[in-house]
């Protein structure tokens, strides 16, 4: 059963947010302050070996369906973080299939063009923390 | 590549069904799913400091393999920033879709999930406090960094076209204006949402839009002239 509610929860977060530790708000409401599922220290341990890991920064949810409910957690959290990634299939059928039209064309160039514009933000960032930490060890 | 154009069912006057077969199989006779499940595999779970590293790293394997185009590449970049959840693995259920259908699709996401899933797995059981290592830190800054400069590299590939073309004017408005949106202090998805609605009535960016498009949009993905 709290495998199931650790699901719907993380999944309720993944689903209402649109990149990898966007979800951290809604999870840290439910699992901590709501249900007390997890502590801060823990949340903050599964967001630190979500970064420390390869992959997507997003995987640290399956940390915290481990930390919430054993390995039965960890499937959970898995499955809470690949779950909205299917929504990108009929995304994707419905936008190639309207395609040719103009406005659908000139909304997805305006897509891509906005989103390559967050990209630099994001990079700079990216760089300017990589660099401080860079500092601070060496 | 463009005599796919003309395949019966992609011209979007034919049955739905063929022309989602047509739009997600095209590919299917030169992507392998071995390959695609190694391709995705190595190239999400290599990189450190978010997804945007990993999808240039899978554009570029893919458009070197002939897999997909530039174009196709950048729509299905939008389709994985306009879904909820994690980008990158959008983009590979997108991107496993677009070459090998609904197992492409599943062969993409377990290979871009399950690997980084059972190392976080790993380390949260053993809890191992590897972020608090010196050594660890170190090379986290440096992969940090190497993801910093693919960020910027993807950001460029993708805009490319968009700034050798005509519109280029309007593309650095667009630009323009994206950043402004960001620093004021609207989120990415609120962003992005803004200039969907700015996109639904905009002139078309290139000629491809205007007449047959379908063809070299949709099934090949086109490129902005």
């Amino acid at each position: 059963m709290m495998v199931f509610v650790v699901y719907a929860l993380l999944v309720k977060a993944t689903l209402t947010s649109f990149s990898g530790l966007a979800s951290l708000p809604q999870i840290r409401q439910d699992f901590v302050e709501t249900r007390r599922l997890m502590s801060d220290e823990q949340l903050t341990q599964a967001v630190l070996i979500g970064r420390a890991s390869p992959g997507p920064v997003g995987a640290y949810v399956v940390a915290v369906g481990y930390f919430a409910a054993g390995w039965p957690g960890a499937v959970a959290g898995w499955l809470a973080m690949i779950t909205p990634a299917l929504l990108a299939i009929p995304l994707l059928a419905t936008i190639e299939r309207w395609l040719h039209l103009p406005r659908m064309r000139s909304l997805v160039d305006a897509v891509i063009i906005a989103g390559s514009a967050l990209l630099i933000p994001a990079g700079i960032q990216l760089g300017r923390d990589a660099l401080v930490q860079l500092w601070r060890v060496l | 590549m463009e005599s796919r154009i003309a395949e019966p069912g992609a011209t979007g006057r034919g049955p739905r069904r063929a022309r989602l077969r047509a739009g997600c199989h095209n590919m299917s006779r030169v992507t392998p799913l071995g390959q695609l499940g190694w391709i995705v595999a190595r190239d999400v779970n290599r990189t450190i400091g978010g997804g945007y590293a990993a999808m240039e790293l899978m554009r570029r394997t893919f458009v070197a393999r002939g897999w997909m185009t530039g174009a196709t590449n950048g729509v299905i970049v939008a389709v994985s920033r306009l879904t909820p959840g994690t980008n990158v693995l959008a983009y590979c259920t997108a991107a496993g879709w677009r070459l090998r259908g609904w197992r492409g699709s599943a062969v993409a996401l377990a290979a871009a999930s399950v690997p980084s899933s059972i190392i976080i797995f790993l380390m949260s059981a053993a809890l191992v406090r590897v972020a608090t290592y010196r050594a660890v830190q170190a090379g986290l800054a440096v992969g940090m960094l190497v993801a910093c400069v693919l960020l910027f590299a993807a950001a460029w590939s993708l805009l490319q076209p968009y700034l050798r073309s005509r519109a280029r004017v309007r593309v650095v408005a667009m630009l323009a204006g994206a950043l402004a949106l960001y620093f004021v202090g609207l989120t990415p998805v609120r962003v992005l949402l803004i200039a969907s609605a700015v996109g639904l009535f905009m002139r078309p960016m290139h000629e491809s839009s205007r007449g047959d498009g379908h063809a070299t949009t949709h099934t090949t993905g086109g490129t902005p002239q």
